[in-house]
């Protein structure tokens, strides 16, 4: 069997694909991996956010690269190939913290927790159907995803690889 | 807790402790004078056969897109610049062994080496936004801020998952819980490297208090912009190991710098920019 599209989703990058694809982002710190499948378009795709929010002053070269451009951005790349924002499902995970950021809300500087809220804040105000996520604490991670069955996995240097949630499975149960 | 090595005995009894050519130190040194000169740094060079080619190889690389071709050395110098050209013999000095995997920390091969190197370029980068310390001592203090892991790697090997466990149980970040188990931290391990070096007192100060930098009794912007950078390079997920972000960040640097969150963003941005293209760069030119 031939392998499969296997799309690496480097910083600020936006992969869409149509039918059989595995999408990774690699060594996430502080950055977002946001995937987002509609099952019955057959279309998957993953975002890999650096930022929380685009910059008032300066143009936006990849759209990736934010929360507030990346989001909006995969969406109408995906609508693109055919797929529907009603049937969409989502699932994210990184945002990494600095020791003893989770609980200093005052924190000005941190990225991760910065980054979480962010995407959590875009994707809750659009009503969006966020699967999961796996967000916070102190590690890197690597997120893969199979848009064939949905799978969704995690690995960390210390914590190993899990199964964060089934895309596909979670839209059949629904139904 | 019962500590069985001391940082002495880590240093005398680890084969393969990383060095840097003694070429690179004088350049280092030399450059740092008001009476250096592009002859006398090219002089330096040139006791050192390996670094006079790699600094012609950057001189007529497409870098500097030179209509014509460079032989002569001290004119290298000139068209590199004697602060690129300190800084070229740092990194083609310092990337043999850093770009080794470092399995004490679960860092694998080229790891360390994107960890030092971004972290080099996010200080530097810190440091002229800032206006507080120079950009290319902050570029070497940032270069070799974490050299103490390679000396601990090959004694923390077994002692990585003990650490973390205890980290967590106390609460406590991963450099606390290193002092706590062994008896000193990777921090204080590549101080004492440092010092047995020789290098200039804001390079040992930078490698000591990466962590803490409140407590630095001296250079303190330098230190300061090494923190912050050592920062955005873990956050941005450069070389980061087994320890993770488990360690602490202090916003007083930040104050001290003068530096905004908007800031911190922006200087994020730029620095994810420069990497790849100093990166491409610089490990043609070492290798």
């Amino acid at each position: 069997m031939p392998p499969a599209n296997q799309l690496l989703v480097g910083m600020a990058e936006i992969k869409v694909a149509k039918g059989p694809a595995t999408f990774t982002c690699l060594g996430l710190g502080s950055c977002i991996g946001l995937v987002i499948i509609d099952e019955q378009a057959d279309v998957c795709g993953m975002v890999h956010v650096m930022l929380p929010e685009s910059f008032k002053d300066k143009p936006v070269d990849k759209p990736g690269k934010f929360a507030d451009t990346g989001i909006p951005e995969l969406i109408a790349q995906m609508e693109k190939l055919g797929a529907s924002k009603s049937r969409m499902i989502m699932a994210y995970a990184g945002g990494a913290q600095v020791f003893k950021y989770g609980s200093d809300s005052s924190s000005r500087l941190d990225v991760g927790a910065r980054n979480g809220e962010a995407v959590t804040k875009i994707l809750k105000a659009m009503g969006a159907r966020i699967l999961a996520s796996d967000i916070g604490g102190s590690n890197g991670r690597t997120v893969t995803v199979n848009a064939e069955d949905g799978e969704m996995r995690v690995r960390t240097v210390h914590g190993g690889e899990k199964t964060l949630c089934s895309l596909k499975r979670a839209r059949r149960l629904a139904a | 807790m019962s500590h069985t090595i001391t940082i002495e005995q880590i240093v005398a009894k680890t084969t393969d402790l990383p060095t840097i050519p003694a070429a690179a130190i004088k350049v280092m040194k030399e450059t740092q004078l008001a009476s250096s000169s592009a002859a006398s740094v090219a002089k330096i060079i040139v006791t050192d056969q390996a670094l006079s080619a790699r600094v012609l190889r950057l001189a007529n690389s497409a870098f500097y897109g030179l209509s014509r071709r460079i032989v002569d050395l001290p004119e290298a110098v000139v068209v590199l610049g004697m602060k690129s050209v300190k800084n070229l013999a740092l990194v083609a000095g310092t990337y043999p062994w850093m770009q080794r995997p470092v399995t004490g920390y679960c860092l694998g091969p080229e790891e360390m080496w994107r960890h030092a190197f971004g972290t080099a370029v996010a200080s530097q980068i810190i440091a002229r936004v800032s206006g507080k310390a120079s950009e290319d001592v902050t570029f070497t203090a940032g270069l070799l801020h974490d050299l103490g892991k390679v000396a601990l790697s090959v004694w923390i090997e077994n002692k990585m998952g003990a650490i973390l466990l205890y980290a967590g149980r106390e609460d406590i970040s991963f450099d606390e819980a290193e002092r706590r188990v062994l008896g000193y931290d990777h921090c204080q391990v590549g101080y004492h490297l440092a010092t047995n070096w020789n290098l200039p007192e804001e390079l040992c100060e930078a490698a000591l208090h990466h962590h803490t930098p409140s407590q630095a009794t001296s250079h303190h912007s330098i230190v300061d912009c090494v923190h912050v950078g050592d920062y955005i390079c873990s956050a941005m997920g450069f070389g980061l190991g087994g320890d993770g972000m488990l360690y602490r960040f202090d916003e007083s640097s930040l104050d001290r710098l003068g530096i905004s969150t908007n800031q911190v963003d922006s200087v994020t941005d730029e620095f994810v920019e420069k990497f790849e293209e100093y990166e491409t760069l610089f490990t043609e030119m070492a290798a």
